[in-house]
């Protein structure tokens, strides 16, 4: 049934919803509405420094824990509401904004540390932790997460698996997906469900990986354990300078094939010139390359050893230590006001994934792709996590401000031309629409292009799990 | 709304950043999106857009206790607790402050205290009366201890007095002026209360500051605000440590396992953190939580407590979580009003202050 919401319903959903979670912790106010309706996502931010508001919700209800997100879904399925879920607002792709307003789910309050497991190696939380705040509950246990994206401070549990997120030891600990053991859904009708206990099993598909990357489309994860591991007795780090892509290309997958890394980080020219220049102090012509190995010492002189071979056999400048130590220490620091791009600058990060026979070819062909079709873009990139397989570029544009329209939705048909374009030669090269900042409403209208009729599945899945099409409308394609 | 050219790019540069986020103690404990340094600046950024009201952002403005926890976490250097004070400044300035943050100023304004008390507890009064001659040294209590807090109070007094330090105390102390500039920053009466206050510490020599708050004020914000005071003005804590460290306090350790709770006013404001670590470690078994001297959690206060009570009780709910998860059962405080929202909430875990572990009470 089709309605209009009107003022005396507005106020009897209000107390069904006070009722909930609690009248504290559901809110009308324009702050809490205007503060959910800016995420990280270039448009959001674009939108509100031109003076205008972005779509809000409703009403922002922050629940303590699952029996209280299920009443809040159910009452959201009655009124044909939608919901859209939100953790710590760190999201680029604009995941977490509601374009149809509705009720927002802020998960923070669902940052309940249940158990530090160092016999199961996990801890069991709310999804509204910050990530931050389980890494010191592992640390002050001798322990770490070994997830560490440059968010780690501003996304929370939820956030993180919410779009498959990803970190910088990564190539050795694996991506999110790769952290969870199990998993408390709540599902949009209301129904609590609890994953496998173990994630690895042949009971069927994997639950876990089904709302992993869901984006709020499918359900809400309120609980998960999360993997911990010893913190290695060594970790060192070594500099290279490479000539050629190509080369670090090739030393890189042949490394892979010997052992793991935790941290490969390969930046083109442009960037090597540009960031680095600046942050890490490398004054040098070529590509950066950083490799952190670590784990137990005998086994770290190993790594240290094959790992100096293998370059040298690709022609790789040995920098030392000290660049990659530098760059360790300043990890976040690329991504503080200052150090990266912002607003008046239009800028946006067009990560993909391919197989190493086509990843060098994806770069060059969305490096093309967009130098020619907007030569008032910059483009600079760097493979950041790597696997037996294959690498991710972190490829990113950026146009400086004198060329961004001032008129918002001129700027937001710029940025949403570059985006298509850059996406779409990914896409044509064998890459995929993204590799670890999700969909969100960003990159929606891409996803039937990359999966034409596989899409039918997740089409399937959102129409028998949510009739309504309640949940986080809009995203993923959805 | 005007703002300093210097504030509206602090806020153009935080509107957007979201790296703070896991560092507010009033967010952390909340859970509420709003109570960030981000979602702070991106509504101010909107009143300077015209997009929303100021009046609409002023609650979320109070919400902040300025404890400086996401100054001290940025590594380019922004600064919200300057733009939410000078936001605080202008909504004065507009007429625009929530009514119970008026209370409070009318308060500090008429009786020198947001609470408009105007008297101290009778024991309190006869103790200080005992210390009513001029002398040299000026132990200045404050008003969350002399109004809110007179059994700490009176501690203060009786460490002193055990160490047998020959020292005054004012019967009418003068305001340092620390609560109006938390209430509406640099305004006019805020620093003539500085002013003021200033002109009484310089009759002595040495003034010792018992809460970190006035500390923060009279050795930090009077230099900002361009007051001079010619005193030796020293901490509490430091001032204890001393007397120890000089034998005029015999310390006899306990072995009692405790934490110590940094007041964010020492350790991040005046950079002091050792002292007090030097009197707790004296009188018993020192751990630490792991948040700890300048990355210090804020544990509450009696002022915000005035205005959102069970926020404040989430907050020092939450610190005694810090030290509980580590295994400890006692925090030691350095200032009063931590000690007061802790104590409020505790029930496991013990809190004491440095003066109750030196009198052993």
């Amino acid at each position: 049934m089709q309605y209009q919401m009107n003022e005396f319903l507005f106020a009897m959903i209000l107390t069904e919803l006070e009722d909930a979670v609690g009248k504290e912790n559901c809110s009308t106010r324009a702050i809490d509405k205007v503060t959910h309706s800016v995420d990280y996502y270039w448009l959001s931010r674009m939108w509100a420094d031109r003076g205008c508001r972005m779509p809000e919700a409703d009403f922002v209800v922050c629940p303590e824990n699952a029996q209280e997100v299920s009443k809040v879904v159910k009452i959201a399925n009655y009124y044909k509401l939608p919901v859209t879920t939100w953790g710590a607002g760190g999201g680029t792709q604009g995941g977490a904004i509601p374009v149809c307003g509705g009720i927002i789910l802020d998960t923070k309050r669902m940052n309940k540390i249940y158990e530090v497991n160092t016999e199961g190696m996990y801890i069991e939380c709310g999804t509204g932790a910050i990530y931050k705040h389980i890494e010191w509950a592992a640390n002050e246990v001798g322990k770490a997460t070994m997830h560490y994206p440059s968010s780690l401070t501003c996304s929370t549990v939820g956030g993180f698996l919410a779009h498959r997120g990803i970190g910088v030891v990564s190539t050795k600990y694996g991506k999110i997906d790769d952290m969870v053991l199990q998993m408390e859904v709540v599902l949009p009708n209301g129904d609590i469900i609890n994953t496998c206990s173990a994630p690895k099993h042949a009971a069927g598909p994997d639950l876990n990986q089904i709302f992993i990357g869901s984006e709020g489309t499918l359900g809400i994860i309120t609980k998960a354990q999360i993997r911990i591991f010893d913190q290695p007795e060594e970790r060192r780090f070594r500099g290279f300078l490479f000539q050629d892509m190509n080369g670090a290309f090739k030393a890189s997958r042949e490394l892979l094939q010997k052992f793991k890394p935790s941290v490969m980080r390969l930046y083109d020219e442009a960037e090597t010139a540009s960031l680095i220049k600046k942050i890490v102090g490398v004054e040098r012509k070529g590509a950066f390359m950083n490799i952190a190995y670590e784990g137990v010492k005998e086994m770290v002189d190993v790594e240290e050893k094959i790992l100096l071979e293998t370059f040298k056999k690709y022609g790789a400048e040995d920098l030392g230590s000290e660049y990659g130590e530098k760059w360790w220490k300043e990890k976040i620091t690329f991504f503080y006001p200052g150090h990266m791009m912002d607003i008046p600058q239009m800028f946006g990060t067009m990560d993909t994934i391919a197989p190493y026979g086509k990843i060098e070819e994806i770069y060059w062909a969305m490096k093309e792709a967009i130098e020619t079709n907007f030569p008032q873009a910059k483009f600079i990139a760097h493979f950041s996590h790597w696997y037996e397989w294959g690498a991710m570029v972190y490829d990113r544009f950026i146009i400086e401000g004198k060329d961004v329209p001032k008129d918002p939705v001129e700027a937001l048909r710029l940025h949403q031309a570059v985006w298509t374009c850059g996406v779409r030669a990914a896409l044509a090269h064998g890459g995929v629409v993204n590799d670890h900042h999700g969909v969100g409403i960003k990159l929606g209208r891409l996803m039937k292009e990359q999966y034409g009729p596989a899409m039918q599945v997740f089409e399937g899945l959102k129409k028998t799990l949510d009739p309504n099409g309640i949940m986080n409308p809009f995203k993923l394609g959805l | 709304m005007i703002m300093s050219e210097k504030c509206k790019q602090h806020v153009d540069s935080c509107r957007f950043c979201w790296m703070c986020h896991h560092i507010c103690p009033i967010g952390n404990a909340t859970g509420q999106e709003r109570n960030t340094a981000r979602a702070r600046a991106l509504g101010i950024s909107l009143v300077n857009r015209g997009a929303i009201d100021l009046s609409e952002i002023m609650d979320n403005i109070y919400e902040c206790c300025t404890c400086g926890a996401c100054v001290h976490d940025c590594i380019t250097g922004w600064d919200p607790v300057m733009f939410t004070k000078e936001t605080r400044l202008q909504a004065a300035l507009e007429g625009k402050l929530p009514e119970y943050i008026m209370t409070l100023v009318s308060n500090c304004i008429e009786t020198g205290n947001a609470y408009g008390k105007t008297a101290t507890c009778d024991t309190l009064t006869a103790a200080i009366k005992a210390h009513a001659d001029k002398k040299d040294t000026l132990l200045l209590l404050g008003v969350d201890a002399k109004f809110m807090a007179c059994q700490q109070a009176l501690k203060a007094i009786k460490v002193l007095e055990k160490a047998g330090v020959d020292f005054a105390v004012l019967e009418n102390e003068v305001p340092t002026g620390v609560q109006l500039d938390f209430l509406i920053g640099a305004a006019n009466e805020t620093k003539e209360q500085m002013a003021a206050c200033a002109k009484v510490l310089d009759q002595y020599k040495t003034v010792v500051v018992y809460d970190p708050n006035d500390s923060k004020a009279i050795k930090q914000l009077y230099k900002e605000y361009g007051i001079e005071v010619k005193a030796n003005v020293v901490t509490y804590t430091s001032f204890v440590a001393d007397l120890i460290k000089d034998g005029k306090l015999k310390a006899v350790n306990s072995g009692k396992k405790v934490v110590f709770q940094d007041p964010y006013q020492l350790s991040r404001d005046l950079e002091e953190t050792e002292p007090a670590r030097e009197i707790v470690s004296a009188y018993a078994s020192l751990d630490e939580m792991l948040l700890n001297r300048a990355e210090t959690v804020w544990a509450g206060n009696i002022l915000m407590a005035q205005y959102m009570p069970e926020i404040i009780k989430k907050v020092a709910a939450r610190r005694i979580f810090n030290a509980t998860s580590i295994g400890a059962n006692a925090i030691v405080t350095a200032c009063v009003s931590e000690y007061v929202s802790l104590k409020a909430v505790a029930e496991d875990v013990e809190i004491i202050s440095i003066e109750d572990l030196i009198l052993g009470e």
